[in-house]
C-alpha cells in the first residue's frame, strides 16, 4: 500500500520517536551544561526548579488538554510527594520506596477523584477539587508530628535499596535528577500522544455518548487519566523535596492552584512544548514581575486574561497554527471514490439468521411514554426502515438499540445474537457488534479523522492502523485523513460518523437520519455504502425523513406514530397505508370559517429570492413567497423540509443567508416557536409578562394588555395564572404560547408546529382559537408537518420539499390538495405533467 | 447540682455557637445568592466575587476614616463593588464566547489576583479593624450573644426577603427567571440578555458586598479577608444545587452551622475538613445537591 495516508503513518511513526527523544536529549544537554559551570548556582537553583514545575504543569495541563479535567487538587498531590519525601528521608525509607509509595498513593487519589467526578460537570470536579486541596491544606498545618506544621520538615538524602547509591538533596546532583526526570517525563508523554490512551481520553472529553458508542467508558477514562497525571504530580513533589532540601506547607497553597492553571492556558493545555513554557512561566514569574517593578499577582492576572483574551489556545497551539498554516496552505486534491452506476439491493439471503428481536418494547422518561409495544425483527444482511412524524418514538428506539436511552427506563425483551441487549452497558455494545451513526454526525472534534476512527480501538498496532486507512479510502476520506473533523464540510463530516460506526465491522449498523442534510451526489454515495453493507450481511437500521432514499436501499419499513408501531410493508406499499399516510398527512377535520379575500390584500411580507444554511447544510433555496394581509397562510412539508427555518426569517428573527426580506410598515410579528418553549418554572402569569417586557411594554399598559390576553385565554387557564407553566396539559401550553406570543400585539402571528405532541381533541381546540384571531383579522402563518390539517385551517398552502417550495394553492381546491399530497412527498408537481385546470 | 449547672453552660454554649453559625451561614448564605445569581444569568462562576467585595470594604474603611457616618460608607461599600465589577465584565468578561464557563472562570480568578494585589498596593495588607454598626452582647439564657451576630443574621434575612420579592413578584425577576430557564427561549422573545446579565452582576455583587459588610467586623480588614468565607459559599451552593437560590441561602446556612460546630465541638484546625468532607458525601449521594434538579443529557 502506498496511499499519502500510509506514508504519513509511517513518518508519524518516526517522527513520534524522534519527538520522544527530545525531551531527554535536551535535557542532557543542559545537563552538561550545568555540570560545565556556565550557570551560576543561583540559576542553576532555579532551573532545577523549572525543571519540577516542568512535570507539575505537564500532568495539570495534558490532564485538562486531553482529559478535560481542570484539576485544582495538583498542589495537595504535589505536597503529598513532597512530604512522603521528607517523611521517608528522615525515617530510613529508600528511593525506591519513596518514589513508588508517593506514586502509588497519589495513583489511588487520583483515581477515585477522577472516577468520582467523571459522573458530574466540570463544576462539580472543581469543588471536588478544591475540597481536597483545602482539607489537605488543612491537615498539612495540624498533623504536625509528621509535617512539622508550618515550620515544614527537613528533607536528608535517600539510600536506594537495590544499591545504586545515595541521593543527596539540596545541591547539583538533585537538581540534574530533576532536569533528567523532566526529560523523562517529556518523553514519557511525547510516547503517549500518539497512543489509543491519549485518543480514546480526548474522544470521552469530546462526546460522551458518542464515545460510549464505540466502547469508550468516560468514567474509566478519567479515572486512568487522572491517576496518571497524580502519579506524575507526587513524582514533582519528590523532586522539590530533593531539589529545595526542606519541605513546608507554603509552596502548596490554592494560589498554586490558580497558577498552575495560569500557567496552562498559557502555555496550551495539552501541548508538551506549553508545559515547558508554563513550568518556566510558574519558576521566573516572580523575578520577571520584580524586574518590570509590579506585584507578581498583577503581572499573573493581566498575563491570563490577557491569553484568555488574545490566545485562547494558548501560545503554543496559536504558533502551532501558524506555521501549519504556511506548510499546509496546498489542499491535497480530493480522491473521491469513482462514481459507481447504482447497484441493485441485495436480498438477504433466504436462510439469513434473525440478528435482532423486539418484543413489546416500551421506554418512559418520568411519567411520559416515549416508545411503547415496539416489536420488531432484522435478519442478517437486512434493511429496516423505521418512518413517522416528528416525535413518533423513532430516536427513542435508535437509543434503546445503543443503549443511550438516558434517563428513560427501557422495558420489554430485545433479544440480540441471543442475549438481553436490554441488560447490556451502552460501552460493551461496540464489542458484540452494534453500531450506530448520529443524526448530526457526532465526531470527536479535537482528533483527526484517521485518529476518530483509531480510537474505536483499545490499541494502537500497525494492523489496526492499515484497516482503519483502508476504511477512509472505502468512505472516500483517505485524503483528509490527518485533518480536523471541524475543516470538513458536513457531508465528509456524516461519512466519517460512518466510518467510524464501521471500524467495529458491526453485524448490526444504526443509522440516525443518515441522509438527512446531504446533497443527491453524497446520498446516492451513502447508498453504496449501505448496498455494501448488505453484501456483508450486515443487519441495517434506519430511521430518516427522505423517504425517497430511504426507500431505495431498505428491504422493509416499519412506521411509528406515537410512540408505537402503526404499520409494517414494502418500502413500495407501505405509504398506501392509509393509517401510516394519514400519520404523515394528518386527519382533516372541518373546514372552519375563515374571513373573505378577494385577492386585493396587501402584502404583509414578501421574501425574495432567499437560501439559508447552517454551516454547509442547505437549509432553503430559492424561496420566493408572499404573505398577504388578513390571511392564513399554511407552510406544510415533512420533518427537515426547512419549516422552521423558514418561520424564523418570515418572523425576522433570522436573516437569511442570501435574497431579501420586505415586510410592511410597522408590522409587528410574533412566533410560537417549535415545542411551545414556554418558561416552565414560571407561571402563567409569568410567562405572558416576560413577553411583554421583552417588547419594552410596561405598568398600566401591561396590565392593560394582560387583561386583555387573559380574556382570550379559555376560562380553566384564566383561573390559574398563579400555576407554573410547566404543570399544565401539552394542548394548554400550546394556547399559553399562542397567548405569550399575543402579548407582542402582533398584526402576523407564525405558529410553528402547533399540533406537535397534542391529542385530537385538543388540536382541534387549538386550532379552534386559532381560527378565531384569524377571524379577527389576524395574519397567520401555520407551519404545519401535516398537509390536511394545513388545508383544513387555511386559505392557501404551501408544500415546502428539501428546502424548496414544491407547489403552493388554494386550500380549497381538491385537485390542488392531490398535487400538493404528492408534492409532499416527492417534491414533483404533477401539475407541469397535466396542467391542473386554474 | 453541679452536673445541672454543667449542663446549662453546655445549652448555653450551644446557643451561642448555633447563633454565631447561623451568623457566619448568613454570611455564605448572601455570597453563594450572588454566585448563583450571577452564574443563572451569565453562565459565569464569579471567582473575584469575594476580592472585589473586599475592594469595595477598603474604599468604604477609607471614607470613614475620613469622617463619612458608617451607613452611608456601607452604602459606599456597594456602589464601589458594584461599580467595579460592572466595568470589568463589560471588558473582559463580555467578550468572551458565550458558554466558555471554563475561560469566564478562569477569568475572574485572574481578576481576583489582581484585585488583591491592588488592594495590598494601595491600602496595605495589615490588618485592620472595620468598624461595626453595633458593638456589645445580649444574654439569652446564660448565654452572651453578640449584637453584631443577631444584626447580621437579621440584615442578611432582610436582604434575601428583598431578593425573594424581585424574583417572584418582579416582572424584571421573572425576566431573570426566564433568562436562568432558557437563554435560548428568551433570545427568541427577544429579551435583552446583556441588561439582564448586567443587572444581575450589580445584584450578585452587591449581596457579596453586604456580606463583606456584616463579616469583616468579626474578622478585621486584610485583602484575602473573603477567601475563605468564599469557599465555604461554594460548598454551601454545590450543597444547595448551584442554580437554585433557596438551595444557596440554605446551603450556606447549614455550611455556617456545621463549621462552627466542627470549631467548637470537633476541632478548631479541622473545621474546612469537616465542612467539605460533608459536602462531597452528599454530593456523591445526591449528586445534583439538596435542591437542584437533576439534568439528562441527550444525544
Amino acid at each position: 500500500m502506498s496511499s499519502p495516508v500510509s506514508v504519513s503513518v509511517s513518518a508519524l511513526a518516526r517522527s513520534t520517536a524522534t519527538r520522544a527523544a527530545l525531551g531527554p536529549l535536551a535535557a542532557l544537554v543542559l545537563v552538561l551544561v550545568m555540570h560545565s559551570g556556565a550557570i551560576p548556582p543561583y540559576q542553576a537553583y532555579s532551573v532545577g526548579i523549572a525543571a519540577v514545575y516542568t512535570v507539575l504543569a505537564l500532568s495539570v495541563g495534558l490532564l485538562a488538554g486531553w482529559g478535560g479535567i481542570w484539576s485544582i487538587a495538583h498542589p495537595a498531590l504535589f505536597a503529598l510527594g513532597a512530604y512522603f519525601a521528607a517523611y521517608g528521608s528522615t525515617h530510613g525509607w529508600s528511593v525506591e520506596a519513596v518514589v513508588l509509595g508517593a506514586v502509588g498513593c497519589a495513583a489511588a487519589l487520583g483515581a477515585f477523584l477522577g472516577g468520582a467526578g467523571a459522573r458530574f460537570s466540570m463544576l462539580y470536579v472543581a469543588l471536588l477539587t478544591l475540597a481536597f486541596t483545602m482539607v489537605s491544606l488543612e491537615v498539612m498545618g495540624q498533623w504536625t508530628s509528621v509535617t512539622g506544621g508550618d515550620q515544614g520538615i527537613p528533607m536528608e538524602k535517600l539510600d536506594s535499596a537495590l544499591g545504586l547509591g545515595t541521593l543527596a538533596s539540596a545541591g547539583t546532583q538533585a537538581q540534574y535528577i530533576a532536569v533528567g526526570a523532566a526529560g523523562i517525563a517529556l518523553a514519557a508523554a511525547a510516547l503517549a500522544r500518539p497512543s489509543a490512551l491519549r485518543m480514546r481520553l480526548v474522544a470521552a472529553k469530546s462526546h460522551p455518548a458518542a464515545a460510549r458508542s464505540v466502547g469508550i467508558a468516560p468514567e474509566a477514562q478519567s479515572a486512568l487519566a487522572f491517576a496518571v497525571s497524580a502519579a506524575f504530580a507526587a513524582l514533582a513533589g519528590v523532586l522539590l523535596a530533593l531539589v529545595v532540601g526542606f519541605v513546608s506547607p507554603d509552596p502548596f497553597s490554592l494560589t498554586l492552584a490558580i497558577s498552575l492553571i495560569a500557567a496552562c492556558v498559557l502555555g496550551g493545555a495539552g501541548t508538551l512544548v506549553g508545559a515547558v513554557v508554563g513550568g518556566a512561566y510558574l519558576t521566573w514569574a516572580p523575578t520577571a514581575a520584580e524586574s518590570a517593578g509590579v506585584p507578581q499577582p498583577i503581572l499573573q492576572g493581566v498575563v491570563l486574561i490577557g491569553a484568555l483574551l488574545v490566545l485562547p489556545g494558548g501560545v503554543v497551539p496559536f504558533l502551532g497554527r501558524v506555521l501549519r498554516r504556511r506548510s499546509t496552505a496546498q489542499d491535497s486534491a480530493a480522491a473521491e471514490p469513482a462514481e459507481e452506476v447504482p447497484e441493485k439491493v441485495p436480498e438477504p439471503a433466504a436462510t439469513a439468521a434473525e440478528v435482532l428481536r423486539l418484543d413489546e418494547v416500551g421506554v418512559t422518561f418520568g411519567g411520559l411514554k416515549a416508545l411503547e409495544g415496539a416489536s420488531m425483527s432484522v435478519r442478517a444482511g437486512e434493511t429496516v426502515a423505521i418512518i413517522g412524524p416528528n416525535g413518533a418514538g423513532k430516536t427513542t428506539l435508535l437509543n434503546v438499540l445503543s443503549g443511550l436511552v438516558g434517563g428513560g427506563r427501557a422495558a420489554g425483551s430485545a433479544v440480540y445474537g441471543g442475549r438481553s441487549l436490554l441488560k447490556i452497558r451502552a460501552t460493551a455494545r461496540h464489542r458484540l457488534g452494534i453500531g450506530r451513526t448520529f443524526q448530526h454526525a457526532e465526531t470527536f472534534a479535537e482528533l483527526t479523522v484517521l485518529e476518530n476512527v483509531l480510537c474505536t480501538r483499545r490499541r494502537n498496532t500497525a494492523r489496526h492502523r492499515a484497516r482503519a486507512v483502508e476504511l477512509l479510502e472505502g468512505v472516500g476520506l483517505a485524503h483528509v485523513a490527518d485533518q480536523l473533523p471541524d475543516e470538513l464540510s458536513f457531508g465528509l463530516h456524516k461519512r466519517l460518523d460512518l466510518a467510524r460506526a464501521l471500524a467495529g465491522e458491526p453485524e448490526l449498523l444504526v443509522l440516525d437520519e443518515p441522509f438527512g442534510g446531504l446533497d443527491a451526489r453524497e446520498r446516492t454515495l451513502l447508498a453504496h455504502q449501505i448496498v455494501r453493507q448488505q453484501k456483508r450481511g450486515t443487519a441495517v437500521v434506519i430511521i430518516d425523513h427522505v423517504l425517497d432514499d430511504l426507500f431505495a436501499v431498505a428491504h422493509r419499513v416499519v412506521a411509528f406514530d406515537f410512540g408505537r408501531p402503526i404499520g409494517e410493508g414494502e418500502p413500495g406499499r407501505i405509504l398506501d397505508d392509509p393509517r401510516v399516510r394519514s400519520s404523515y398527512l394528518g386527519e382533516g377535520g372541518t373546514r372552519g370559517e375563515l374571513p373573505h379575500r378577494d385577492g386585493t390584500e396587501h402584502v404583509a411580507v414578501r421574501l425574495e429570492e432567499v437560501d439559508h444554511h447552517y454551516g454547509g447544510v442547505t437549509a432553503l433555496r430559492g424561496i420566493d413567497l408572499t404573505v398577504p394581509q388578513g390571511s392564513v397562510l399554511g407552510i406544510v412539508g415533512a420533518n427537515g423540509a426547512g419549516k422552521s427555518t423558514l418561520g424564523r426569517i418570515l418572523h425576522g428573527s433570522l436573516s437569511p443567508t442570501r435574497g431579501r426580506r420586505t415586510a410592511a410598515a410597522e408590522l409587528r410579528t410574533a412566533l410560537v416557536p417549535e415545542g411551545r418553549a414556554l418558561f416552565k418554572t414560571l407561571s402563567l402569569r409569568e410567562n405572558l409578562e416576560v413577553a411583554a417586557y421583552a417588547t419594552g411594554i410596561k405598568g398600566a399598559e401591561l396590565r392593560a394588555r394582560l387583561e386583555q390576553t387573559a380574556q382570550w385565554l379559555p376560562p380553566r387557564l384564566r383561573e390559574r395564572m398563579g400555576v407554573a407553566a410547566g404543570g399544565l396539559s401539552g394542548g394548554e401550553q400550546q394556547i399559553l404560547a399562542v397567548a405569550r406570543a399575543l402579548m407582542a400585539g402582533p398584526d402576523l402571528l407564525i405558529v410553528d408546529e402547533p399540533a406537535l405532541g397534542l391529542s385530537p381533541a385538543m388540536v382541534d381546540e387549538v386550532y379552534g382559537r386559532l381560527g378565531g384571531l384569524a377571524r379577527d383579522g389576524m395574519t397567520v402563518v401555520l407551519l404545519e408537518q401535516s398537509l390536511a390539517r394545513a388545508a383544513a385551517a387555511g386559505h392557501e398552502v404551501v408544500v415546502l420539499h428539501e428546502g424548496g417550495v414544491a407547489v403552493r394553492g388554494e386550500a380549497s381546491d381538491p385537485l390542488f390538495l392531490a398535487r400538493a399530497e404528492h408534492a409532499y412527498f416527492d417534491g414533483q408537481d404533477d401539475a407541469s405533467v397535466a396542467p391542473a385546470p386554474m | 447540682m453541679g452536673a445541672l449547672c454543667e449542663e446549662t453552660v453546655d445549652v448555653d454554649q450551644l446557643l451561642l455557637v448555633l447563633v454565631s453559625g447561623l451568623a457566619s451561614g448568613a454570611v455564605y448564605g448572601l455570597m453563594g445568592l450572588g454566585l448563583v445569581i450571577i452564574y443563572r444569568a451569565t453562565d459565569v462562576v464569579n471567582f473575584a466575587l469575594a476580592s472585589l467585595s473586599v475592594v469595595g470594604l477598603y474604599a468604604a474603611l477609607t471614607l470613614y476614616d475620613s469622617g463619612l457616618p458608617l451607613l452611608p460608607a456601607a452604602l459606599a461599600a456597594i456602589a464601589v463593588t458594584v461599580g467595579v465589577g460592572l466595568t470589568v465584565r463589560e471588558t473582559v468578561i463580555r467578550p468572551l464566547a458565550h458558554g466558555e464557563l471554563l475561560s469566564a472562570l478562569v477569568m475572574t480568578m485572574g481578576i481576583s489576583l489582581i484585585a488583591e494585589s491592588v488592594i495590598s498596593t494601595v491600602w496595605d495588607d495589615q490588618p485592620r479593624l472595620f468598624p461595626s454598626l453595633v458593638e456589645g452582647s445580649v444574654s439569652l439564657g446564660g448565654a452572651a450573644i453578640p449584637t453584631q451576630s443577631l444584626l447580621t443574621i437579621a440584615v442578611a434575612a432582610v436582604a434575601m426577603a428583598l431578593v425573594a420579592y424581585l424574583f417572584g413578584r418582579t416582572t424584571i425577576g421573572s425576566a431573570m427567571r426566564a433568562v436562568a430557564e432558557s437563554a435560548h427561549t428568551a433570545q427568541i422573545l427577544g429579551i435583552g440578555s446583556q441588561r439582564i446579565a448586567r443587572i444581575a452582576w450589580a445584584l450578585g455583587l452587591g449581596l457579596a458586598a453586604l456580606a463583606a459588610f456584616l463579616y469583616a467586623p468579626r474578622a478585621g480588614l486584610v485583602p484575602t479577608v473573603l477567601s475563605a468565607p468564599l469557599f465555604r459559599a461554594f460548598a454551601g451552593i454545590f450543597l444547595g444545587g448551584l442554580t437554585s437560590m433557596y438551595g444557596a441561602v440554605i446551603g450556606g446556612l447549614t455550611v455556617g452551622v456545621l463549621d462552627n460546630l466542627a470549631a467548637s465541638y470537633v476541632s478548631g484546625g479541622y473545621r474546612d475538613t469537616f465542612v467539605f468532607s460533608f459536602t462531597i458525601l452528599v454530593l456523591l449521594i445526591r449528586p445534583q445537591g439538596l435542591f437542584g434538579v437533576r439534568t439528562f443529557q441527550r444525544v
